[in-house]
């Protein structure tokens, strides 16, 4: 196929059909029904990808679950709302250690919030909002060509590594159009992993603490202890394969720059100043990377569509002051940055005046 | 084969309270897929929470112990993508009518090809006894000290508001009458709801004066009737079988037999 304008909410569910990706089930809320809207389209010509509009997220959640055991790769898409709808969902996913994959194209929240307007508010509900401890693989693309290739390469990851893996994306990403050629882009599927449902066994998924042959162990620390670890090393072995991130601009400037998804396109004028760190791989946090890059800078601040999410988050690695920027109410431009920087301090002296 | 080849026998005895409805139907059930030939190759159970959701992990069949309330999408959703395989759901009253009933709506209204039993014990059992979404108006539990306030829903309504939907009601003292409505309900080519009055004595019964599960089930033995030979809609304590018409087979304007409240314009 010849380079085509797309958007980025077409783009992942191209992804997702190059994935191999089986079912899909949703349920509309702006800024993420296009995904919804294209996967009916897709499963009109294509019987063999079962689509579902459910009645609510929680249903779009448990329904991909149940597909994904039955043996379709599957998918969902929401944005901020029913993204926590479908928490409690993802955290049966995780003990389960079901293959599936949320997509989550952020809206201003909480609540209904501003539904039309782009955030990044879900950064932390992407790693903590189910209940209990989980480790969570989440990707982050930024542009249109990546939210293709991401999309993919989280259908491979969630297969490798046996948990639901997160997609983000936003408003402004998933309604940007951009000339893309998916052809050229070439990620190699990786096959299912799970055995699918009646293929002559008799196991038992279940969400209560259970031990190998489905007797409850809900009262034994060390059953527990025991399956934690594991999944727990799995994920982590699987996601340093994944370990995806962009470290460039003016490497050789004071100030590192660390944005994602599409803050990171809205920053680029910003380029001859700064460096910058872009992580892909949202969670687990690229730790390592950050430890290595970050002393070289005297300054570090961070740029996103949320009061410090991320931030937080880096300074935790880092045991080290941040300066944060952060873009709220949906105010996620150029300006808002350099204010942003201006008011931080760190807006370099011509970029100050260029912009008077 | 014998029925008691579809159970895990050695990890008897069950979790399941002395006197408790839940084995009856686990046995039925396995009784009726003896007969069927269900096995682990053809079928899944989908369990939700409460205690019905222990049955899936006594049978030897792959099966999935659903989120409170979720059984329903998640065996829709196994239906949809692998059409030949039979897909049993076993929840209680509370998981299924009223944490998962948005998903009851719905699933009733998509009509897929699985079959419910419902352990109808009218008591959240499991957290200790108290007042569910069926449980008679009046009765005391430990959540509604000086009687549930509010009436029960209305399964059969629910039900019937697809006319191309099954709809069955029965106890676990009608052994011989719960198995021909399951085994019905199994080979129903739509949605199939099989409603069983069943005993929980220790988290209920006892307190609303049964002094065991012997008395209980006296108690359906008594009350329950069977209903009148082509009844269109079962009357409180009375058991049958509501068929509605199968998807596709007759136009949804013409026929009869389908509940009241069939939603035909």
């Amino acid at each position: 196929m010849a380079k085509r304008l797309l958007q980025g909410n077409e783009a992942m569910l191209l992804g997702a059909v190059q994935a191999g990706a089986g079912y899909f089930a949703g349920y509309p809320i702006s800024p993420s029904s296009e995904i919804l809207m294209a996967a009916s389209a897709h499963a009109a010509t294509h019987p063999e990808f079962r689509f579902l509009q459910a009645e609510d997220e929680i249903a779009s959640a448990n329904a991909i679950i149940g597909a994904s055991l039955a043996g379709a790769k599957s998918f969902t898409a929401t944005s901020g709302p029913g993204f926590s709808l479908m928490q409690e969902a993802i955290g049966y996913a995780h003990k389960l250690r079901v293959p599936t994959v949320f997509i989550d194209v952020q809206r201003v929240g909480p609540a209904t919030g501003m539904p039309t307007m782009p955030g990044q508010g879900d950064i932390l509900q992407t790693r903590y909002g189910s209940s209990g401890d989980y480790t969570s693989i989440v990707f982050y693309p930024s542009s249109v060509a990546e939210c293709y290739e991401y999309t993919i390469r989280a259908f491979n990851c969630a297969e490798e590594s046996r948990s639901p893996v997160v997609v983000l994306s936003d408003a402004f990403l998933a309604h940007l159009n951009e000339v893309v050629d998916v052809d050229a882009i070439e990620v190699p599927v990786v096959p299912r992993t799970l055995e699918p449902l009646a293929s002559g066994s008799t196991r038992l998924f279940s969400g209560v603490a259970t031990y190998p042959d489905g007797e409850p162990a809900t009262a034994d620390a060390d059953e527990y202890i025991r399956q934690y670890e594991l999944a727990k090393a799995t994920r982590l072995e699987v996601a340093e394969r994944y370990a995806f991130y962009e470290y460039g601009w003016n490497v050789d400037a004071e100030t590192l720059v660390i944005a994602f998804g599409i803050t990171r396109r809205i920053a680029q004028p910003l380029a001859p100043h700064f460096a910058l760190f872009r992580p892909i791989r949202i969670w687990p946090v690229l730790q390592d990377q950050l430890r290595a890059i970050a002393p070289r800078y005297r300054r570090l601040v961070v740029i996103e569509g949320s009061d410090g999410q991320y931030a937080s988050v880096v300074e935790r690695v880092l045991y080290r002051d941040v300066h944060r920027v952060p873009l709220l109410g949906g105010r996620m431009s150029l300006e808002a940055v350099r204010e942003g920087l201006d008011r931080a301090g760190l807006l370099p002296p011509e970029l100050a005046e260029a912009a008077v | 084969m014998s029925y008691k080849d579809k159970i895990k026998t050695d990890l008897f005895p069950t979790i399941w309270c002395p006197g408790c409805g839940i084995g009856l139907i686990m046995t039925q059930l396995a009784m009726v897929m003896d007969d069927l030939g269900l096995d682990k190759t053809n079928t899944v159970i989908v369990t939700g929470i409460g205690c019905t959701g222990r049955m899936g992990a006594y049978m030897q069949f792959d099966s999935v112990y659903a989120l409170h309330g979720r059984t329903l999408p998640v065996a829709e959703a196994i239906a949809t993508v692998r059409p030949e395989l039979n897909v049993i759901v076993a929840s209680g009253d509370g998981d299924i009518a009223s944490i998962g009933g948005n998903h009851l709506l719905h699933a009733i209204r998509r009509n897929p090809r699985i079959t419910v039993l419902c352990n109808n014990n009218e008591i959240y059992g499991l957290t200790g006894g108290q007042t569910g979404p069926t449980t008679p108006i009046g009765t005391k539990t430990i959540s509604s000290p000086a009687g549930a306030t509010f009436s029960p829903i209305n399964l059969q309504g629910l039900v019937n508001t697809n006319p191309n939907a099954f709809y069955a009601k029965t106890t676990v003292y009608h052994q011989g009458q719960m198995r021909k409505a399951i085994k019905e309900a199994i080979e129903w080519p739509g949605f199939a709801f099989v409603d069983i009055a069943s005993q929980c004595i220790e988290n209920n019964g006892r307190r609303i004066g049964f002094p065991s599960a012997n008395e209980m089930l006296n108690f359906y033995k008594k009350e329950y009737r069977q209903a009148p030979p082509g009844s269109t809609q079962l009357a409180n304590r009375q058991l049958g079988t509501v068929r509605g018409r199968p998807a596709g087979a007759e136009p949804a304007s013409v026929g009869a037999g389908a509940g009241k409240g069939s939603g035909e314009a």
